[in-house]
């Protein structure tokens, strides 16, 4: 599943990079705590980025996964997904957990059966 | 992002250490800086940790099921410690993406530590807020961030660092041992368990995007969940990238447009 381009020390040079730029991003907010407003909009523009980019991740993973989740048939993945949304939607301040459960489990169930 | 996404977070006038409605009101709600820590401790060993546990086991799962090195998933929860980061790197490898693209992509999941960093830190008291927040600075992920927000309204200032201190230790010191299991286990359990365990991190990012608040948010969150596999088919290696530049630059501007309207229409 790996690609080429990317064995060896790539990878490493990668995980480097991925850490640095992590932690530049917690010292930079230490930097700068008391000093700016979080309403700024750099900030609000950044944040809508990030969101863009964790949303197109996760839909990603879920419609065109990669290894084990490719064996499930895709519309079972998307109705997993939604019945899980609905439980959460029901009481999202105390059903992450209920709906986690019920998603991996059931997955887990359709495993054992197919 | 790592853990259960933030409270509704009413927008509300940094306490700042100096307030008085801070360090006068009433008696302490710790004896000392120990209680404090423990009790940050104890609070984290709850749901908290349970979630977060939950989504490093599944990420090392998915890495192992993908034969990608151990050393490299440990390390990332390690030095990293932030899951969507994480699975961002692990995806972007994976898909084959260049260097660059991929340490751009997870700096830019990462900015959010600049927001509650900055909302965060001011909360403590001076005394705490010397160079030492830069080694404490790495335990701070979502939960984290999250309980101490709700939480440090009721603690004296003088305790915060140490409560928030207990909260992240915990969180962070479960996440290595998870991740690994999950590495192990999805190598000696059947498929069937396995399954699960991948698929705990999508589910996991998908739900706590219900519990984003502002409208921009949810805008990006929309256009990047269309946009993201259109970009994809497109081209792989910049698709995250691009994805969350277009869609984030729209909604922006969408949103700066409705406010702008709005505003025009009271005056």
């Amino acid at each position: 599943m790996m690609n080429t381009a990317l064995q060896g020390w790539g990878i490493w040079l990668a995980l480097a990079g991925a850490c640095i730029g992590t932690y530049l991003c917690r010292a930079i907010g230490v930097l700068l705590s008391g000093k700016i407003n979080q309403e700024s909009p750099i900030f609000k523009w950044l944040s809508a980025v990030t969101y863009a980019m964790v949303a197109a991740l996760t839909v990603r993973m879920i419609i065109l996964p990669f290894g084990l989740l490719t064996t499930v048939p895709v519309y079972l993945r998307i109705s997993l997904c939604v019945l899980c949304l609905a439980i959460m939607l029901s009481n999202p301040q105390k059903r992450l957990v209920p709906a986690l459960l019920t998603g991996t489990l059931l997955m887990m169930t359709y495993g054992l059966i197919f | 992002m790592t853990a259960a996404a933030p409270p509704p977070q009413t927008p509300q006038p940094f306490l700042t250490p100096g307030s008085e409605e801070l360090n006068e009101n009433g008696q302490a709600r710790f004896a000392d800086r120990k209680e404090a820590f423990w009790s940050g401790f104890r609070y984290a060993s709850g749901a908290p940790a349970m979630v977060l546990f939950a989504g490093m086991l599944g990420f090392g799962a998915m890495a192992k099921t993908n034969n990608v090195d151990l050393w490299f998933t440990s390390l990332s929860t390690l030095l990293m410690f932030a899951l969507p980061g994480q699975v961002v790197l692990l995806d972007m490898v994976l898909s084959g993406s260049s260097v660059v693209a991929i340490i751009l992509a997870v700096t830019l999941t990462s900015t959010r530590f600049v927001t509650m960093t900055v909302t965060l830190f001011p909360q403590l008291h001076p005394r705490d807020r010397n160079r030492k927040l830069y080694a404490s600075v790495h335990l701070l992920a979502m939960t984290a961030w999250a309980v101490s927000m709700r939480e440090f309204q009721a603690i004296e200032s003088k305790h915060r660092l140490h409560y928030y201190l207990g909260l992240g230790i915990l969180c962070w010191a479960i996440s290595f041992p998870a991740t690994i299991l999950g590495y192990l286990l999805a190598g000696f359990v059947p498929n069937w368990i396995a399954l699960g365990l991948v698929f705990i991190n999508p589910l996991f990012f998908l739900l706590t995007f219900t519990e984003v608040k502002t409208a921009l948010n949810r805008l990006a969150i929309i256009l990047g969940g269309i946009l993201g596999p259109c970009f994809y088919l497109l081209d792989r290696d910049s698709s995250l990238l691009v994805t969350g530049v277009v869609a984030g630059t729209v909604a922006y501007f969408i949103d700066y447009q409705f406010l702008l309207r709005r505003f025009k229409d009271q005056s």
